[in-house]
C-alpha cells in the first residue's frame, strides 16, 4: 500500500519538479513525452508477451522441427543491439523498403515495431525458463483431471506467473529504456506547440546532451527512473493480488 | 463393468512391464492392485486412466472402446475418471481453486470467460461440489488456504477431494497414502469407502497388503508383467489359487 | 535569359504565388480551406536550426495559416538529405552546399532557394595557446593550430559544420589527424562542451555558440563575416524541395507552401527577428532586388556546360 501511495503521488511530483526547479520545461511537454513513452512501450510489451508466452509453452514441452533453431535466435536476440534493430526497421518501414505503403516512418507505430523487436527476446526466454521449471507432476495432474492441452498450457503458466512477471518487467525496462532504435525510426519529433509526436523520455534526454545540457538531462532521467519503479511495483502488486490466480 | 481392460500390453524398450493383462471395476466397488514396488502398478494406472496407449489390447469405459474412438470423444470419457498421485501436485492456488480444477474445466469456454472477468471484480463463492467434497475428507474449513502452506497429509487429502469434487464414474488411486502418517490415512481409507458408497468404481494401487485388505472388495496381484489373480479379497488372501500368489503373500506377511 | 532559367523562376514565382494567394484565402477570411489542410509535412533538417529554437518559431505561423502540422526531424545534414533521398521527407532545410549540389545532381531534390545565413566562428581556450586570436584567413588559423598541435574537436559526423570544417582545413592545405585532433561525432553543443571541458579548438556555427555562450566558457577567437571575419567562414542555409518524379507519395504542394512562406517577407522576418539570449542568430537571404540566379542551380553550373 505506501509504496502505491508513493507511486500515485510519485508521478505528478516527478512531473511538475522540472517546472518547479524553474527548468525550461512546461508540464505539457514532459506530460506528453512520458506519454508518449508509456504509450510506445506498454504496448510493445504487451504484444510481446502475447506472442511471447505461448512461444515459451512449446519451446518448453512439445518437440516440432526447427525448434533449436528458435532457441538459438532467441538466445541471440537478447544481445542483439537494438541501433542495428533500428536500422533494420527504418530500412523495411522506408519508402523505398517493403512495407513503404504504411507510411510508418517516423511514427509511433514504428517505434512500437522496433521495441517489439527487442522486448520479445528476453521476455520468451525468461518466460521459458520460468514455465520449464513447472513440475510434470503438475501438468500430469491437470491433464488427467479433465485438462485439454490449452487448460495444461494455462495451469502451466499460471504456476510460473511470478517467473513471467519478472519476465515482462525485463522486457519492459528494455523497451523503456531504449533510445538508439526509437530515435531511428522516430526522428525524435515534437510539435512548435511543445507536444512530443514521437519524442520518449530517452530521446529527449539524448537530445538535451547533444546540446552540452547535461543537468536538464539528469532530471529526465530522473523522470524515467521514477516512471520504471512505479511500473514494476504496480506489476508486483498485480501478482500479488489475486488476479493472476 | 464402467472400467475394463482386455488384454491389454505396455512395453518399454523392448521389456514388457504389462503382458496381455485384463483388469475391470464395476459401479460401486474397490479394486485393489498388489504388487511389489516398480512392478508397473502405475503404468497399468495410467492405461485405466487413458493417458498412456496400450500397445495392445483395449480399454472400454462404459462399453465404449476409448482408442478407437475420435479425440473429442475420448477428452469425453477421460473426464469420467479422476485420479489421485502418491505426490498430491497441487496448484500453485488456494484449497478451493485447486477442488474446483475439474468442475471448471468441464465448463464451456464462454462461462469461464465471463467467470474470469467477474472474478477479477469480487471473489466468487466455491461451488457447493467443493466444499461438498473437502468435508469429506475433513478440510472443509480449509477452502482459502493456499495450497502450499498445507502438510504432506493435508494436500493429499485435498488432492482426493480434487479428483472427487466433479464426480467422476472411476477413481484411480496410485499409492495414495505411502507418503503418510496412520491419521491421514484413515481419512483417505474412509474417503475411498465413501467414494464407494457413492457409487463410484474405486481401483488401488497400492504395495501395503493390509491396507488391500481393509478397503477392497476385490484384488488384483501384479507379479512380473502378468495379474496372476483377480478375485474377491477374502479369497486372495485366504485361500489363493495361483501358487504365486501364496509366496508373494506369504513372503510379504513375514515382513 | 535561357529557357530552363525562366520555367525555373516561373515555378518559383507560381509556388509562391500559390502559397500566397492560400495565405490570402484564409486571412482574407473566406469559408474555403486550403486543400492541404490537416496534412503534416515532414522537415528534415540540421540540429542547428533546431536546437536553437529557431525552427518552433518559425513554423508556428506556417502551421497556424494553413492548418497543417510539420514534424521536424533534426537529424543533421547528411542524415537529413539521406532521408531525403530515401523519399521519407518532403523538405530538407540544410547548411553544406556541395552537400545540397550533390542532392539537386542526384535528381532528388527542386526548387532550391537561398534561405537564410548566419556563420562561423573558430573558438578556443582562454590564453589561445596557438595564436590564432583575430587572424584574418580561417586557412592560416587552421593551419597554426596544425603546427601547434593545438587540442581541436571536430564534429565528425558529416552535419554542414563538419562539412565546412574541412573545406577550411583543405584550404589551409592539412589532413588533420593525430592525437590533437577528436573527431566526436556528436551535436554541436556537446562539442562546445568538450572543448570547454579540454581547453581545445573547435569550429561553431555562431547561432549555437551564441545560445551557449552563458553555460561554457571558450571564446571567439577568429570572428566569420557577420564578425567582420573571412568569407571562408559564412554559413549560408538552403531549402530544398524533395522531387516528386522520383518519390510520387512526398507532400509536394505542402512542401512548396512551406517553402514559399520562409522565403517570404513574413517568414523572413520571424527569421531576422528571432533572439536568444538577446542575441540574433540568422539573417535573412532569400529575398532581394538584385537577382541571384546561383542560389537555383549547383554552385558553378552553367547551360553552357555539356551536361547540367
Amino acid at each position: 500500500m505506501p509504496l502505491e501511495a508513493l507511486g500515485a503521488a510519485g508521478l505528478p511530483i516527478a512531473v511538475g519538479l522540472p517546472a518547479a526547479a524553474g527548468l525550461p520545461f512546461e508540464s505539457v511537454y514532459l506530460r506528453s513525452i512520458v506519454a508518449v513513452s508509456l504509450y510506445v512501450s506498454v504496448t510493445a510489451v504487451v504484444l510481446s508477451t502475447v506472442v511471447s508466452l505461448p512461444i515459451a509453452v512449446a519451446l518448453g514441452f512439445s518437440d516440432f522441427p526447427g525448434r533449436r533453431f528458435l532457441a538459438a535466435v532467441i538466445t541471440t536476440g537478447m544481445g542483439f543491439p537494438s541501433v542495428v534493430v533500428g536500422l533494420l526497421v527504418l530500412f523495411a518501414v522506408s519508402n523505398q523498403g517493403p512495407l513503404g505503403t504504411f507510411d510508418l516512418v517516423f511514427t509511433r507505430e514504428a517505434m512500437i515495431v522496433s521495441q517489439f523487436v527487442l522486448a520479445t527476446p528476453p521476455i520468451t526466454a525468461i518466460s521459458l525458463a520460468a514455465i520449464g521449471g513447472v513440475g510434470t507432476d503438475v501438468r500430469d495432474a491437470a491433464r488427467v483431471l479433465g485438462g485439454t492441452k490449452v487448460d495444461v498450457a494455462l495451469v502451466t503458466l499460471k504456476e510460473a506467473r511470478y517467473g513471467i512477471a519478472t519476465a515482462i518487467l525485463a522486457g519492459f525496462g528494455r523497451a523503456i529504456s531504449e533510445v538508439g532504435s526509437v530515435l531511428i525510426v522516430g526522428g525524435n519529433i515534437a510539435g512548435s506547440d511543445g507536444v512530443s509526436k514521437t519524442r520518449t523520455l530517452t530521446t529527449a534526454i539524448q537530445l538535451e546532451a547533444r546540446q552540452g545540457r547535461y543537468d536538464t538531462a539528469l532530471v529526465l532521467g530522473a523522470v524515467l527512473v521514477v516512471l520504471v519503479l512505479i511500473v514494476n511495483a504496480v506489476v508486483v502488486r498485480i501478482g500479488d493480488e489475486g488476479v493472476m490466480q | 463393468m464402467i472400467l475394463r481392460a482386455v488384454d491389454v500390453s505396455v512395453a518399454f524398450e523392448g521389456e514388457p512391464v504389462l503382458d496381455g493383462l485384463s483388469l475391470g471395476v464395476e459401479t460401486g466397488e474397490v479394486v485393489a492392485v498388489i504388487g511389489p514396488s516398480g512392478v508397473g502398478k502405475t503404468t497399468l494406472l495410467r492405461v485405466l486412466a487413458l493417458s498412456t496407449r496400450p500397445d495392445e489390447g483395449t480399454m472400454e469405459v462404459d462399453g465404449v472402446d476409448a482408442w478407437a474412438a475420435d479425440e473429442a470423444e475420448r477428452l469425453a470419457l477421460r473426464r469420467r475418471i479422476g485420479m489421485v498421485f502418491q505426490e498430491a501436485s497441487l496448484f500453485d492456488a488456494s484449497v478451493a481453486r485447486n477442488v474446483e480444477y475439474g468442475l471448471r474445466v468441464r465448463r464451456p469456454w464462454r462461462d469461464r470467460l465471463g467467470e474470469g472477468l467477474r472474478s477479477l471484480g469480487r471473489s466468487e463463492e466455491p461451488a457447493a461440489a467443493v466444499r461438498e467434497a473437502l468435508a469429506v475428507v475433513g478440510m472443509g474449513d480449509e477452502l482459502d488456504q493456499p495450497a502450499q502452506s498445507l502438510s504432506g497429509g493435508e494436500a493429499q487429502r485435498v488432492s482426493f477431494a480434487r479428483a472427487l469434487a466433479y464426480e467422476p464414474d472411476v477413481l484411480l488411486l496410485d499409492e495414495p497414502t505411502s507418503d503418510l502418517d496412520p491419521r491421514n490415512t484413515a481419512v483417505i481409507e474412509d474417503a475411498v469407502g465413501e467414494a464407494r458408497d457413492r457409487g463410484i468404481g474405486v481401483v488401488v494401487a497400492t504395495h501395503d497388503m493390509h491396507q488391500a485388505e481393509r478397503v477392497a472388495d476385490r484384488v488384483g496381484v501384479l507379479l512380473g508383467s502378468d495379474l496372476v489373480e483377480v478375485g474377491p479379497t477374502a479369497t486372495v488372501f485366504g485361500d489363493p489359487s495361483d501358487g504365486r500368489t501364496r509366496k508373494f503373500i506369504s513372503g510379504e506377511l513375514v515382513y | 535569359m535561357s529557357i530552363q532559367r525562366r520555367e525555373f523562376l516561373a515555378t518559383i514565382g507560381g509556388g509562391a504565388l500559390a502559397g500566397l494567394a492560400g495565405c490570402s484565402a484564409v486571412t482574407g477570411g473566406q469559408q474555403a480551406q486550403p486543400g492541404v489542410a490537416g496534412e503534416t509535412l515532414t522537415l528534415t533538417t540540421t540540429t542547428s536550426t533546431y536546437d536553437t529554437g529557431l525552427l518552433d518559431a518559425l513554423n508556428a505561423p506556417f502551421e497556424d495559416m494553413y492548418g497543417v502540422t510539420v514534424d521536424s526531424v533534426a537529424q543533421g545534414t547528411g542524415a537529413a538529405l539521406e532521408t531525403a533521398r530515401a523519399g521519407d521527407s518532403d523538405v530538407v532545410m540544410v547548411h553544406a552546399r556541395s552537400l545540397e549540389d550533390e542532392f539537386m545532381q542526384g535528381g532528388y531534390g527542386i526548387n532550391r532557394r537561398d534561405l537564410m545565413f548566419n556563420d562561423f566562428v573558430i573558438v578556443g581556450p582562454e590564453g589561445d595557446p596557438a595564436g590564432i586570436e583575430d587572424m584574418s584567413s580561417a586557412a592560416e588559423a587552421f593551419a597554426t593550430i596544425a603546427e601547434a598541435e593545438a587540442p581541436f574537436v571536430s564534429r565528425g559526423d558529416n552535419s554542414g559544420t563538419h562539412t565546412k570544417e574541412l573545406v577550411v582545413w583543405d584550404e589551409a592545405g592539412v589532413e588533420p589527424g593525430g592525437a590533437w585532433y577528436q573527431e566526436t561525432g556528436q551535436g554541436m553543443g556537446a562539442v562546445l562542451n568538450i572543448a570547454h571541458e579540454q581547453g581545445a579548438y573547435t569550429l561553431s556555427d555562431r547561432g549555437t555558440y551564441l545560445s551557449q555562450r552563458s553555460e561554457i566558457d571558450v571564446g571567439i577567437l577568429v570572428q566569420g563575416p557577420i564578425g567582420g571575419g573571412p568569407e571562408l567562414l559564412a554559413n549560408p542555409y538552403g531549402i530544398i524541395a524533395v522531387n516528386p518524379a522520383v518519390h510520387p507519395d512526398v507532400n509536394y504542394d505542402l512542401a512548396m507552401a512551406y517553402i514559399g512562406y520562409v522565403t517570404s517577407p513574413q517568414g523572413q522576418d520571424v527569421i531576422e527577428g528571432y533572439r536568444a539570449n538577446g542575441e540574433q542568430l540568422f539573417f535573412p537571404r532569400a529575398l532581394s532586388e538584385d537577382p541571384d540566379f546561383q542560389q537555383y542551380v549547383p554552385e558553378g553550373w552553367s547551360s553552357d556546360a555539356g551536361d547540367s
